[in-house]
């Protein structure tokens, strides 16, 4: 009952968990560039024996992270029964538009095929697999090392005109302002369900209605926003702040060997799951 | 400067995506509706807004905080396929943008709405087309979820959108307050 | 004035987010009582677990543990009538101006009495009734736009949005925080007047103590969870010894007969009303000094 109101305690972006193994030791920007061409590469394999080579190096990472998986996965288990019905839709309806393969069972409409298998398999594989390599990359890297790979990684775009610093600011506030209007929202819920308020306790079937209860929260949610960006641009604008400038970082990072050589594994297996044709 | 970076449009990229952030991260970014999914989102509006306000750079960056944090928070096997979860994103405010200043001079609160209400259908459309070319979903399945889901999502989303942006740029319909009739 | 006892708690427990790292026990064994007609101030320093206190009087946060009754309704209880208890307990958060959230001023504190599904006429007479309360004339501003509203003049709107909703308690997180002094003094005033004129049983958290030594009638300090020192302003702000093991500010006026006192004249350290005071320097000025001395 308590939990009612408190939204910071379902907030798990950017927790970081401070364990200090290799991964957490690895340069910020050498994680970002790997975990991006990983998931790239896995979302692009369709094949069993790939995916489960994923699958084996992200619960090999999140060993290597010394973080326990069930902080991983503690988000899926809602879902789960979600997945289930997902992934029998799918079988049953999925054999017509991927009817490749060898076919195993065929009723009126419903088609199964070896591919629609496949299919059903290795997206829910690929599934967890990401899951398991975003929670390493977001619970092994603090905020901060995050943006400032993200600045350093996109800096050669600054070539043509793209403003890499910039972004990386945008990004940065982004992240810095949600436990504030966590706080915030909790403080309004608590407020307007003072007043008498009820979020989401009308009849289901009247849209407009339910839309209209979450009003007393949503509007005062964007104003708090928009007034505290309205105090930061004269914060900025009155230190001289000058989009496009130069400037120099507090931080500076160094690639090591061993970020090389991580970086070379990374990389050659993400081109086997790209290019490799898995006979499975 | 509705092209560049400036520091107002910075710092309303930045809050704008938090608050996409939040909404996506807690129950607050739902909206209970009778459809198959059982919830509208409304995830997305900070991307109209901040199209409807800054412009299509910030309406697109704010579209790609948004997908990000999806992608990121996805408990669902669609949406942890970043070309599901991240690109079509992209599109919601540029989108919102466009008709936003297309028929600004007809009239502002025609123009927000109808930019809520296209905004809202580009993610709907783009979402459910990558989901059918990425094989998640079948297209007669895709055309249903649209049409269900879709509308449905869209009436929120203007409501939304209209009674936000309105009370941030004060601009008022109706004179008179509920309780001003005499009985 | 002080009637039969409309709050109260006993040994209240309460800890947020049980079985996360962020585990964090807010009040570990809190009492306290509260009578009808009276005006509590509630001190202690930030952490010191006043606002999860005061969410507990209209049920926002229930007890883990302890004895919790207002006005009637045992929060220990798994069923209560909840929205009976927040039409009673009337709780104010701080700068509550942020909750304003209609265009029209009219609208906004109408918002609360139409969610209790009360006719439009006597919904009109209670937004009616709580304007004139905090100074808002009716007919001139239930028309009026929110947002172009000043600070102060939106922490009125907010305040009649609670009162509207004709609570018997009155609970208020610090509400001049934050406020020009003029503002702060006239709502200083509606809140004493709502006290003793309207009978409302009102409960304050503050961090200003001529605030308090003004309105409250009794005064609970919390520290670290628990209240480790209640009773009247008199009281509280005289006991030198826990006003500074407690760390807790006094009035400048108490402040300054302190200092007096300390330089050897004898005044009355709880004249702590600023005439009281005055009435003291007098009494030295005039040499009334001398004749104590001789005593």
């Amino acid at each position: 009952m308590a939990s009612e109101f408190e939204l910071s305690r379902n907030i798990t972006i950017g927790q970081y968990v401070p364990t200090d193994s290799f991964i957490h030791r690895l340069d910020p920007r050498i994680k970002l560039l790997i975990f991006t061409v990983l998931v790239l590469a896995i979302a692009l394999n369709t094949s069993y024996v790939g995916n489960a080579l994923g699958l084996l190096l992200s619960i090999y990472l999140f060993w290597a992270s010394k973080i326990p998986v069930s902080y991983g996965l503690s988000g899926i288990k809602p879902a789960i029964p979600f997945i289930i019905i997902l992934a029998v839709l799918q079988l049953i309806f999925q054999g017509n538009v991927f009817s490749g393969g060898t076919v195993y069972f065929e009723y009126g409409f419903i088609l199964i095929t070896s591919e629609s298998i496949r299919l059903v398999i290795v997206s829910a594989v690929r599934f967890v697999e990401i899951i398991l390599l975003s929670s390493v990359l977001t619970l092994s890297t603090s905020t901060t090392e995050l943006t400032h790979a993200i600045q350093s990684l996109l800096s050669p775009l600054k070539k043509i005109k793209v403003p890499v610093h910039e972004l990386s600011l945008i990004i940065t506030i982004a992240i810095r302002f949600v436990p504030t209007f966590a706080i915030e929202m909790e403080k309004m819920m608590k407020a307007q369900a003072s007043r008498g308020a009820d979020f989401g306790s009308g009849e289901w079937w009247r849209i407009i209605q339910r839309t209209k209860d979450m009003l007393p929260i949503i509007i005062p949610l964007f104003n708090i926003a928009l007034s505290r960006a309205e105090d930061l641009i004269l914060a900025m604008e009155s230190r001289c702040y000058t989009p496009g400038n130069d400037r120099s970082t507090y931080s500076v990072y160094k690639a090591l060997g061993r970020d090389y050589l991580v970086l070379f594994i990374g990389l050659l297996f993400s081109l086997l799951l790209l290019f490799y044709p898995f006979p499975y | 400067m509705k092209g560049t970076l400036t520091v107002r449009n910075i710092v309303i990229a930045g809050v704008l995506g938090a608050v996409a952030i939040l909404l996506g991260v807690t129950r607050l970014g739902y909206i209970p509706v009778p459809t198959a999914a059982g919830n509208a989102t409304i995830m997305h509006i900070p991307a109209i807004i901040g199209g409807i306000m800054q412009g299509p750079i910030v309406g697109a960056i704010v579209g790609i905080i948004f997908g990000v944090s999806s992608f990121l928070n996805a408990t669902v096997p669609l949406f942890k396929d970043p070309l599901v979860a991240i690109l079509p994103r992209l599109f919601i405010g540029v989108v919102a943008w466009l008709v936003y200043v297309g028929i600004r001079r007809k009239s502002e609160y025609f123009a927000i709405g109808t930019a809520a209400f296209l905004g809202t259908l580009t993610n709907t459309v783009l979402v459910l087309t990558m989901a059918v070319v990425r094989g998640y979903m079948g297209a007669e399945v895709a055309w249903t979820v649209a049409l269900t889901s879709g509308i449905p999502e869209a009436v929120v989303g203007t409501i939304v959108t209209l009674a936000v942006v309105l009370a941030w740029k004060q601009i008022g319909k109706g004179k008179k307050s509920r309780i001003s009739e005499d009985l | 004035m002080s009637g039969k006892p409309i709050i109260e708690i006993e040994d209240l427990f309460h800890t947020y987010m049980i079985g996360t790292p962020m585990e964090h026990a807010a009040l570990k064994g809190t009492s306290m009582v509260v009578n009808e007609g009276e005006c509590i101030a509630i001190i202690g320093h930030t952490g010191s677990g006043k606002s999860t206190l005061i969410q507990h009087f209209n049920g926002l946060i229930r007890p883990d543990s302890g004895k919790v009754i207002i006005d009637g309704i045992d929060l220990t209880k798994k069923r209560i009538d909840i929205k009976a208890l927040r039409r009673n307990v009337g709780l104010v958060f701080q700068n509550p101006e942020d909750q304003i959230f209609e265009k029209l001023i009219g609208d906004d504190i109408a918002y609360g009495p139409f969610k209790q599904g009360l006719p439009l006429k006597e919904v009109r007479e209670r937004v009616k009734w709580a304007m004139d309360m905090v100074g808002l004339n009716f007919e001139e501003m239930k028309d009026r736009q929110t947002f172009a509203l000043s600070g102060g003049q939106k922490r009125k709107v907010a305040l009649a949005g609670i009162l509207a909703l004709k609570p018997k308690i009155l609970v208020l997180d610090e509400p001049t925080a934050g406020l020009d002094p003029r503002s702060r003094n006239e709502l200083l005033d509606k809140i004493k007047s709502l006290n003793k004129l309207e009978n409302l049983t009102v409960i304050f958290v503050s961090h200003n103590m001529e605030e308090v030594a003004y309105l409250a009638d009794r005064v609970y300090v919390m520290a670290d969870g628990t209240d480790v020192l209640s009773g009247t302003p008199e009281d509280i702000f005289t006991d030198k010894e826990k006003l500074q093991r407690y760390q807790i500010g006094t009035p400048e006026t108490v402040q300054a007969l302190y200092r007096l006192k300390d330089l050897g004249y004898n005044v009355t350290t709880s004249a702590f009303t600023i005439s009281e005071a005055a009435d003291e320097i007098i009494k030295v000025l005039t040499g009334g000094e001398v004749e104590n001395h001789g005593k």
